[in-house]
């Protein structure tokens, strides 16, 4: 007898990795100048020349404090000679983002694989019932596969960007290589804002049933049902789901922001605005996807008539009743159930058969 | 080589078979012809033709309800690639230099760039409303979708050459283009000609009757 | 009939002309048919989306007429029109369909798919691929002059009755009267009541009419089913009447395919324009009250809609004249929230009620005219169509809804000045 009691523990642990993921990295970059400033001293030699021009030249690179000068061009940031963050941002991103980035996504992936070899797919305890609940309707479908197409066409494309230097460009060559960065780069700019569209449409539908609602607090306490044998009672969407919901308005929020204030550096943004950005924008992005993939693997192999209430609309009244109890029990009492004959019905998949046209009639009357 | 092929023979040959194709398909239908309407009529059919063909572009209150979707994402489809396509300075350039001779004004690129994101959330909102609701999915035939798949590829492909850098980009667009040019009239794609005549007929023999249809 | 495939085949192919092409080059598959088809709407079986109602029609067009088309069938890549496919269409061809025409409302491209239906039902017909209940109804047409089955002599005794009742003669083959008025066989069972009317209107108007003998049905069985042969012979005794008598205009009474046919259909169908001209009664009352000769005076005052018949608005062309007629003699008048040409089908219409088969599908689509009537909170509905009453009366019992409905010709006799 399968036991379920792990059943949704790695759905409320996803998010909570990620959480935890941007708090280290974000350590790790406020670390960074102290660090840097630490490994040039320990290299200084003993022998000092004076340079006459030193003190000058210490001002504009601003060690000691950050000062901007005065010019006649006229621009954002034409005051400022050297960028003394510049360099602070391009360790950060080659030394940290970029490979703990990887370590992030890999280790994600490794997580899912042994998973998926330990525990196995997450089945039903009952078999399913022939009956059915209506789920999505065709309009929150739409929009669903809208993000989630969106959301893949920018991960790849932006991940080709980050990694693909390390990763790409040593297998294909930089004649290939600087193809595929360039579509992509072109690629992920112009998709990025129509993102924004999609977590409108996403956010305007569904942001309703996933506010915080009693009971969704013991859900995330009990992991959704790892200790002791008992389903959790959850309502349309469960804790799990309501967290990767926020992560992607919030989060997803920023990258869009950052993305935007990226994509058109009109509005006066300096270059350390567009460092943040890219900071806010890699990190956020490396941790949606590192949700998403806990979401694509939970969608699809991971958890037995999942899927198909996103490609159907329709759920299996067991599952419905195994994984979202209250909202299975409301549909119930308000006689939503279906057959399964319904539902093909509405599919259009009932069709009328005529009796066969007898061979005899046709080659008579023809 | 291939792409000497791509920017000369095959050029020619799917613009002609575009534009001849077209051309027949439409002589077919005028061919299959229509019988004279011995009714007598209440108002003039032609003027009922031209007044349904702009008519048709706006949707009956409860059908603007039922097919939002459909209709927002519609508008922004066409809209979208009706100013990408003629109106975008690489097209309009590619025009000049290849079709007409001439070119004309083009829009500022940012405009460009937003026509482009409304086409494709437009497109993608509509072959995903296709595959998902029963309707769609009934009456949708592989043509339906070598149709939006050709159209959405081309546009891609555009949009991923858009920094005018690499040959490879630009002949891949051309060449998805040139496929297109060749797949339209065999298609109802032909739907972007043939709705004049579709309105028209309807508009016509509505009026005859005496409603704006 | 019995069932002859290939010549319905021909028939069909027949029937493919420049609109028939433009439609079918033009349609996307967009499916915003189905949202305005009753049958869809109220069913959610994508199955009644109108243009696939038409999917025999469109495979023979795309075989016949098109490069693909021919070259698929050829290589044997797609199969060929055959007789499983039209006995797998008939149900969807003539019990879902009343060709009420608003499919061809919505259609972006501009589809006509009425048009088209009732040019496919010419192919299943002829192919004998019809309802029973319609063949039949289609027999005592033409061979006894009525679907169903009203002799002369039925219809004389109607008009004793009526005549007894309002105290005025009736005229019958009377020569050189202005206008020769047609009933359906409903209007001279169920309601007389609209003859008396129009009697009483007619005396007060000084109107000078008569009925024809030969020639007093106004239902077209071959509209119906789709049988030119059948719909052309029924024209043509109205035609032959009204040309023995020599009257100025035939009157197309309260039903609603008998205008289509004799208004619209006709003169195409015999392949000559009228020596008359045709006016429905609705047209005819307005005009009347419009050059005064018609005099009216109350209004009935308790709130009531008005159910517009398919095929004598939408598809027919008297959109005013009703509601002229009902702001004359009705104080509280509202209008459905679709109305006019975009009002709602019946679901009786276009033989469908004719149809056994089609019984429950019927009643079951009625829930989209109780779902306008329930917003409305009205209890009275007028309507201007036999048929579409006598469906209407059936979804109303069916519902348990309390609802009376009045034919506009007998509400504005109601209100003749004495």
């Amino acid at each position: 007898m399968r036991s379920n009691s792990l059943s949704y523990s790695w759905i409320a642990a996803l998010p909570l990795m990620g959480l935890l993921s941007v708090l280290i990295l974000v350590l790790a970059f406020l670390l960074l100048p102290a660090s840097a400033i630490a490994d040039e001293q320990k290299t200084a030699t003993p022998i000092q020349i004076p340079n006459p021009a030193a003190d000058l030249w210490r001002e504009v690179r601003q060690r000691d404090v950050v000062g901007v000068g005065t010019t006649q061009a006229a621009g954002v940031d034409a005051g400022t000679l050297i960028n003394p963050y510049g360099s602070n941002w391009t360790q950060f991103r080659m030394q940290m983002l970029i490979p703990y980035g990887g370590y992030l996504l890999g280790g994600m992936l490794l997580l899912l694989l042994v998973f998926y070899l330990v525990r196995g797919r997450i089945r039903m305890e009952e078999a399913p019932s022939g009956k059915k609940l209506f789920r999505y309707t065709v309009y929150e479908r739409t929009i669903h596969w809208f993000q989630a197409s969106l959301f893949l066409f920018l991960a790849v494309t932006g991940l080709i960007m980050l990694f693909g230097r390390s990763l790409i460009l040593p297998v294909t060559g930089p004649e290939v290589f600087s193809v595929l960065a360039s579509a992509s780069k072109e690629g992920h700019n112009l998709f990025g804002p129509v993102f924004l569209l999609a977590l409108l449409l996403m956010f305007i539908q569904f942001v309703r049933r996933n506010i915080y609602e009693r009971g969704d607090l013991t859900w995330l306490l009990r992991g959704g049902g790892i200790i002791g044998k008992t389903h959790l009672p959850s309502n349309f969407f469960n804790m799990g789901e309501k967290t990767l919901f926020w992560m992607l308005i919030l989060i997803g929020g920023a990258i869009v922001a950052s993305g935007l204030l990226l994509v058109f550096p009109v509005f006066g943004q300096g270059r350390v605005i567009m460092e943040l950005s890219h900071v806010a924008h890699g990190i956020g992005a490396l941790v949606m996807i590192t949700a998403v993939l806990g979401h694509i693997y939970i969608g699809s192999i991971g958890m037995e008539g999942a899927v198909e209430n996103m490609t159907t609309g329709y759920c299996d009244l067991t599952w419905a009743k195994e994984h979202h109890s209250n909202w299975a029990e409301r549909c119930e009492q308000h006689g939503e159930v279906l057959s399964d004959e319904q539902v093909a019905r509405s599919q259009g998949s009932h069709r009328y058969q005529a009796d066969d046209v007898d061979a005899e009639t046709v080659r008579e009357t023809n | 080589m291939i792409a000497q092929f791509i920017d000369g023979p095959l050029w020619y040959f799917s613009s002609i078979v575009f534009v001849l194709g077209v051309l027949y398909r439409i002589f077919l239908i005028i061919k299959a012809g229509v019988k004279p309407d011995l009714a007598v009529p209440r108002q003039n059919g032609t003027f009922g033709a031209v007044r349904t063909m702009f008519s048709r572009f706006v949707p009956r209150r409860d059908i603007a309800k039922r097919g939002r979707l459909q209709v927002v994402a519609g508008y922004m489809f066409h809209l979208g690639l009706f100013v990408l396509l003629f109106f975008a300075k690489p097209h309009v350039d590619f025009f000049a230099e290849r079709v007409t001779g001439v070119g004309w004004t083009p829009v500022p690129y940012w405009v460009f760039i937003v026509s482009a994101e409304l086409a494709f959330a437009g497109l993608l909102l509509l072959w995903l409303y296709r595959l998902m609701h029963p309707v769609t999915r009934l009456l949708s035939s592989t043509g339906d979708h070598v149709g939006t798949g050709l159209v959405f590829l081309v546009m891609l492909s555009g949009c991923l050459a858009l920094a005018h850098s690499f040959e490879a980009l630009r002949l891949t667009h051309l060449l998805l283009a040139e496929m297109l040019l060749i797949y339209f009239p065999f298609s109802n794609l032909m739907h972007a000609f043939t709705f004049i005549f579709s309105r028209g007929f309807t508009g016509a023999l509505m009026a005859r009757k005496g409603i704006n249809a | 009939m019995s069932k002859n495939f290939l010549a319905g085949k021909a028939e069909l192919n027949q029937q493919i002309d420049a609109r028939v092409s433009a439609y079918f080059s033009s349609c996307v598959h967009c499916g915003l048919c189905a949202e305005a088809c009753l049958f869809y709407t109220e069913t959610d079986d994508p199955r009644y989306t109108p243009i696939y109602k038409l999917e025999p029609m469109r495979r023979l067009w795309r075989e016949e007429h098109t490069f693909w088309g021919k070259l698929a069938v050829k290589l044997g890549l797609a199969k060929s029109l055959t007789e499983q496919d039209f006995a797998d269409w008939e149900e969807l061809v003539y019990d879902s369909c009343t060709v009420c025409g608003r499919c061809s409302m919505v259609c972006p491209v501009g589809n006509d798919l009425a048009y088209m239906f009732r040019k496919q039902r010419e192919g299943f017909s002829k192919a004998g691929y019809a309802p029973d209940g319609l063949k039949a109804a289609t027999d005592r047409a033409l061979t006894i002059g009525s679907p169903m089955g009203v002799t002369l002599h039925t219809l004389k005794a109607t008009l004793k009755h009526v005549e007894r009742s309002t105290g005025l003669s009736i005229p019958i083959d009377k020569k050189g009267a202005d206008y020769m008025t047609l009933f359906s066989s409903m209007e001279i069972v169920n309601f007389p009541e609209y003859i008396e009317s129009i009697a009483r209107i007619f005396d007060a108007a000084d109107v000078s009419w008569t009925i024809s003998s030969t020639a007093f049905e106004a239902t077209n069985s071959g509209i119906q089913i789709g049988s030119k042969e059948a719909a052309a012979e029924i024209v043509n005794r109205v035609v032959t009447a009204a040309e023995d008598l020599g009257v100025k205009h035939v009157i197309s009474p309260e039903c609603g395919h008998a205008y289509t046919a004799i208004r619209w259909e006709g003169p195409n169908l015999i392949g000559r324009s009228y020596p008359f001209k045709v006016i429905h009664i609705l047209e005819l009352l307005d005009q009347l009250h419009r050059e005064g000769r018609l005099k009216l005076s109350g209004t009935t005052d308790i709130p009531l809609t008005f159910h517009d018949p398919c095929q004598i608005v939408r598809r027919g062309g008297v959109v005013e004249p009703p509601r002229n007629l009902l702001h004359v003699v009705a104080s509280d008048f509202v209008e459905m929230r679709d109305h006019g040409d975009m009002n709602w089908c019946c679901g009786g219409g276009g033989g469908v009620s004719a149809n056994e088969r089609a019984e429950e599908l019927r009643v079951k689509v009625f829930d989209r005219k109780k779902q306008q009537l329930d917003e409305l909170g009205v209890t009275t509905m007028v309507t201007a169509c036999a048929n579409c009453r006598l469906v209407l009366e059936e979804g109303l019992e069916h519902n348990d809804m309390l609802m009376d409905i009045i034919g506009l010709s007998e509400l504005v006799a109601e209100h003749l000045s004495e």
